[in-house]
């Protein structure tokens, strides 16, 4: 029997006992369950009729404001649209800046909005978008336009929407929107499977099974075969949580789904690879120096504080993905999980760079299996009270 | 065949092993006696690699013991456990596994113990759910699941029954008669004394006797005498070459030197009083180990 057969058997213990567990499933519903809310809830509450204020200025604006509302009148809930009119931009710019308007609709060509908030617009901005295009497509209709004009009209936006703050870039907006909602995705799912490793080893430990265990293998292919099945649980419960909240999305259409570009795509799995890899390792080296599972979290006490750490400063990446700090995260191993991906939502990281990062944390890696690897050794049969790393270092049996 | 040679090890000022060797023969049955904390448990994870050893070997047939040859060697820990929210079928499959088996094979086999140590109504409840004896049992399954060639178990009989220590001293003489080599440690010398050919003793992480039980007691420089003489007295203050005696009003249990002649004994014994009892043996096992590891 070869060693990665042994690694294999592990693993597919690990797997189907822990994914057959209460604790996984549990946990997968609740998730689940969240996940539903947070899109259902929004869905539900924006169902229900609305009131927006829109400032008008110049002419044309009725039509569309009508269509507006038209739209939505066969919804169980229509949408009603107050009206103040403005004299000048300014006058309208103050208070749309005041809040006394929602948005302001100039010349039936223009929209001013606050701030390109979020991604794909709020909801009015994207009700009055709709709304310009059907009149639009019925002038067309009218007067006897060609079919290309039409795919014209519904491929473009009819309205030039003008944020007062910020620039409006929908491809930045949205990969910013992913990249945060990948952070926290990460974050939770690399604290969270690693926490998995963390007391699955202490368990061993504390249900004595370890002995018996090692008698059969080597504690590298214990360790290994333990991660291999966390983490494809881990993996599996993310991509049906993932799965669920894209369908969820998609039926309530809460908002528009943005599509995540491959590149993106690539690098977070990538990278949440290397994060889990790096973060179960110490957790599970973390995990065989006590034997009782309630020491198991302060064993890991400073794991997580890494952690926690590297998710808060990614946060200034997501805020400046240039700037000199980002770049230097960029190459700390335990918290380049966070920021890389962020960057690469940006484009803000060369190529180079990019590689430069995957290898310092994979060498890094390559050091940490060793180290982890021997303090896991030398703490496996170790009962008792907690164990020093440097102890279990030393003691290292195999 | 299992050689332990000159196995040496020391836990920070602790020596646990101190040049400790031993043979165990395939078909033989071999009990590893000694004191609390001298080295047995340490001498015994010795033989599944996880001590690293300062200085001596551990050899089967010959040879270093290497990884192939621990997948046929079955272990049970003196600390025991198993996953205790698996099925106890579940968890035999799966050591099986990890011995080499391949899964059909390991859940036969994994059925056929769980029949044989009367769980099979068990097969699919937690480990958990099982009573301490129950749990006991399928841990003794677990070191035998992939019918091992070297049975190594560390204090098997602790905290069994009267019926669980029969059961379990049936199945290791069975293993030994199908040629599979055996050793445990006990504390309980009656019980080994009953069921081993063979002993070895260990004190300070060093063998101080071994060999076949009954050569043992032979070669023992001691005889023991089991007198009960009516108003005896203390007779055998009177006699040459007594190491050792115990008194029950009129019942005398003595330790005496071989060369002593019996039928001086004897009729010293009839000197003093009516005889009612007068048994002149070797000595028991309880005696060697005494004798071994007196401090």
């Amino acid at each position: 029997m070869t060693s990665l057969e042994t690694v294999r058997m592990v693993a597919a213990r690990e797997f189907r006992e822990r994914g057959k567990s209460r604790a996984y499933l549990i946990s997968s519903a609740v998730t689940l369950g969240i996940i539903l809310a947070m899109v259902v809830i929004p869905a539900v509450l924006s169902g229900r009729g609305r009131t927006f204020t829109v400032g008008v200025l110049g002419e044309g604006n009725d039509p569309i404001l009508a269509a507006a509302e038209a739209l939505t009148a066969d919804d169980e809930s229509p949408t009603t649209i107050e009206r103040i009119s403005f004299d000048d931009r300014d006058e309208a710019s103050t208070a749309l800046e005041e809040g006394e308007v929602d948005a302001v609709l100039v010349d039936g060509r223009e929209l001013l909005v606050t701030t390109t908030g979020g991604f794909g617009g709020s909801d009015l901005e994207r009700l009055l978008q709709q709304a310009a295009s059907t009149r639009r497509i019925q002038e067309l209709l009218t007067t006897g336009g060609a079919a290309a004009d039409v795919v014209e009209i519904l491929t473009a936006e009819a309205l030039e929407v003008v944020p007062l703050r910020g620039e409006r870039g929908e491809e930045a907006a949205r990969r910013g929107m992913i990249a945060y909602g990948g952070l926290v995705l990460m974050y939770i799912a690399i604290l969270s499977y690693g926490a998995w490793l963390l007391t699955g080893v202490t368990e061993e430990k504390s249900n004595r099974v370890i002995e018996v265990l090692l008698a059969t293998m080597k504690p590298w292919q214990l360790l290994a075969g333990k991660m291999v099945g966390i983490g494809l649980l881990g993996i599996l419960q993310f991509v049906v949580t993932l799965i669920t909240a894209t369908v969820a999305i998609r039926v309530t259409n809460l908002f528009d789904f943005p599509e995540i570009p491959v590149d993106l795509l690539l690098s977070m799995v990538l990278w949440f690879l290397l994060g889990y890899g790096l973060y179960s390792v110490a957790y599970g080296a973390a995990g065989s120096l006590v034997s009782r599972a309630e020491d198991a979290q302060t064993a890991a006490f400073p794991m997580t504080m890494v952690a926690v750490v590297g998710f808060f400063v990614s946060f200034r990446a997501l805020a400046d993905p240039s700037s000199a700090s980002a770049v230097v995260m960029t190459f700390i191993p335990p918290v380049a999980p966070f920021v890389v991906p962020v960057r690469v939502a940006f484009g803000a990281i060369p190529l180079w760079e990019h590689a430069a990062a995957v290898a310092v944390t994979v060498g890094f890696l390559a050091v940490l299996v060793r180290l982890a690897g021997r303090v896991y050794a030398g703490a496996l049969l170790h009962y008792g009270g907690r164990l020093k790393f440097r102890e279990a270092f030393r003691s290292a049996e195999m | 065949m299992l050689v332990l040679d000159g196995l040496a090890k020391t836990y920070g000022q602790v020596r646990a092993l101190d040049g400790c060797s031993f043979t165990v023969d395939r078909g033989r049955m071999i009990g590893f006696l000694g004191p609390n904390g001298v080295g047995k448990t340490t001498a015994m994870r010795a033989i599944f690699g996880l001590v690293r050893l300062d200085a001596g070997s551990v050899t089967w047939n010959g040879r270093p013991v290497a990884d192939e040859d621990r997948m046929r060697f079955g272990y049970m820990p003196e600390a025991r456990g198993l996953y205790p929210k698996m099925k106890a079928f579940d968890q035999l499959v799966y050591l099986g596994t990890l011995h080499g088996m391949t899964r059909p094979q390991a859940k036969a086999a994994a059925g056929r113990w769980l029949e044989t140590l009367g769980l099979a109504d068990r097969a699919d409840s937690p480990v958990e759910e099982l009573s301490h004896g129950n749990q006991q049992r399928v841990q003794l399954a677990a070191a035998l699941v992939h019918e091992p060639e070297l049975l190594v178990l560390d204090e098997p009989f602790s905290g069994l029954d009267p019926l669980g220590v029969e059961t379990m001293a049936g199945i290791l003489r069975d293993q030994a008669d199908r040629g599979v080599a055996v050793v445990f440690s006990s504390h309980q010398l009656d019980l080994v004394e009953d069921l081993c050919e063979d002993v070895a003793i260990i004190d300070h992480g060093r063998v101080v006797l071994s060999g076949n039980v009954d050569e043992l007691k032979d070669a023992s420089a001691y005889r023991r005498l089991d007198v009960e003489i009516e108003d005896g007295g203390d007779f055998f203050r009177h006699l040459r070459g007594v190491v050792a005696e115990e008194t029950d009003g009129d019942r005398h249990r003595l330790l005496v030197d071989k060369g002593t002649d019996v039928r001086e004994l004897l009729a010293e014994a009839a000197a003093a009083g009516r005889i009612r009892r007068f048994v002149y043996t070797t000595p028991s096992l309880s005696d060697l180990f005494r004798e071994a590891v007196s401090r």
